[in-house]
């Protein structure tokens, strides 16, 4: 006669990725922010790969440098405005690398435009990520470039104009005409479906770079609870009402050879 | 037998909702009288029958301070 006993395996399904550290002290990000998400998404993919130590990040100025502390990665802190420009020099250097920038939309379509215009000229092969989040984040939301319009920022609190200060700039689709472009796409973390996606874009960036096709650019929507003075929850909604519709989600441009 | 465990990290914790927004099937809320070290308002899981560790809480965690576990538990004989 054989006695049966019960033996329970403890499985871990999900939780944090070995490269993203666990901050106990100094900066944290407000409560409802999706940057330490884009933080996540990109530790996942460097640790699906294992290139976790052949990484080199190089971060901007704003509230995106302090992904700086939270990826267990080698890094770079540039001058605001231009990751592009060190992450040519970083990249020619150490070509076998992935060699990636994270920029606001601020740091990238505003003050680093004209690197952001000789990196895209020269078909360098790196990796811009951009955090769209409508707003300038860190010195207390004003407008930014990619501000809607009728938005209410601290610098139009009438809403955005459009004779005085024009229209939203749309980073994807003007990157994608530039010839030396490999990969340009848009997601956004507003719902699970959403983040699987963008994790998708992010990884085939860095696929494109490590191909050695061009650049690949990924914009991804994230949401700023305190600048747009909303709670976490109603700034879901306001991406997928208001955002979405004026930034639409997609590929719209990806090659594996550029002539 | 729980076959389903939700921990969440209560130093990390900031009191967002995301985790409460995203379950599909309630299990985890924000009642209201348990705070975080921080004073952030803390969610707790109350459903361990009901979960299916789908995992979207601990996906769109922005601190990251959700792990879930899954007990399968097996009879084998001595």
């Amino acid at each position: 006669m054989s006695e049966e006993a019960k033996v329970v395996t403890k499985q871990r399904v999900a939780g944090r990725p070995k490269l993203l550290v666990r901050q106990t002290a100094g900066f944290v990000y407000c409560p409802g922010c999706h940057e330490p998400i884009t933080a996540r998404a990109i530790a996942e993919v460097l640790e699906e790969a294992g290139m976790g130590d052949r990484t080199i990040g190089v971060f901007d100025i704003g509230c995106s440098s302090f992904l700086l502390g939270l990826l267990d990665i080698d890094a770079v802190l540039t001058p605001h405005g231009r990751p592009p420009d060190m992450a040519t020099a970083v990249k020619r250097i150490y070509p076998d690398n992935i060699v990636f920038t994270v920029q606001g939309d601020g740091g990238l379509l505003s003050i680093g435009a004209d690197p952001l215009l000789g990196a895209l000229t020269r078909a360098e092969k790196i990796t811009i990520i951009m955090l769209n989040n409508a707003v300038y984040g860190t010195t207390g939301g004003q407008m930014a470039p990619t501000s809607l319009v009728g938005q209410k920022t601290t610098t139009t609190p009438q809403g955005r104009d459009v004779i005085r200060t024009g229209f939203p700039t749309h980073a994807a689709e003007m990157i994608s005409t530039f010839k030396g472009t490999a990969y340009s796409a848009r997601g956004a973390f507003n719902n699970p479906y959403n983040y699987e996606r963008t994790r998708g874009y992010i990884k085939t960036a860095f696929q494109k770079q490590m191909d050695k096709v061009g650049l690949s650019f990924v914009e991804i929507l994230c949401a700023c609870p305190a600048n747009w003075r909303l709670s976490p929850e109603d700034s879901l909604k306001w991406i997928e009402e208001k955002m979405l519709p004026e930034f639409p989600l997609g590929e719209f441009k990806s090659v594996d050879k550029i002539e | 037998m729980v076959r389903a465990e939700v921990v969440i990290d209560e130093e990390q914790c900031q009191g967002c909702g995301y985790c409460v927004k995203f379950c599909p099937r309630g299990c985890i809320v924000i009642a209201g009288d348990k705070f975080t070290p921080q004073g952030y308002l803390l969610p707790s899981f109350v459903k361990p029958d009901e979960c299916n560790t789908c995992g979207f809480c601990a996906m769109l965690c922005p601190r990251a301070a959700i792990e879930v576990y899954l007990n399968i538990s097996s009879e084998v004989p001595v």
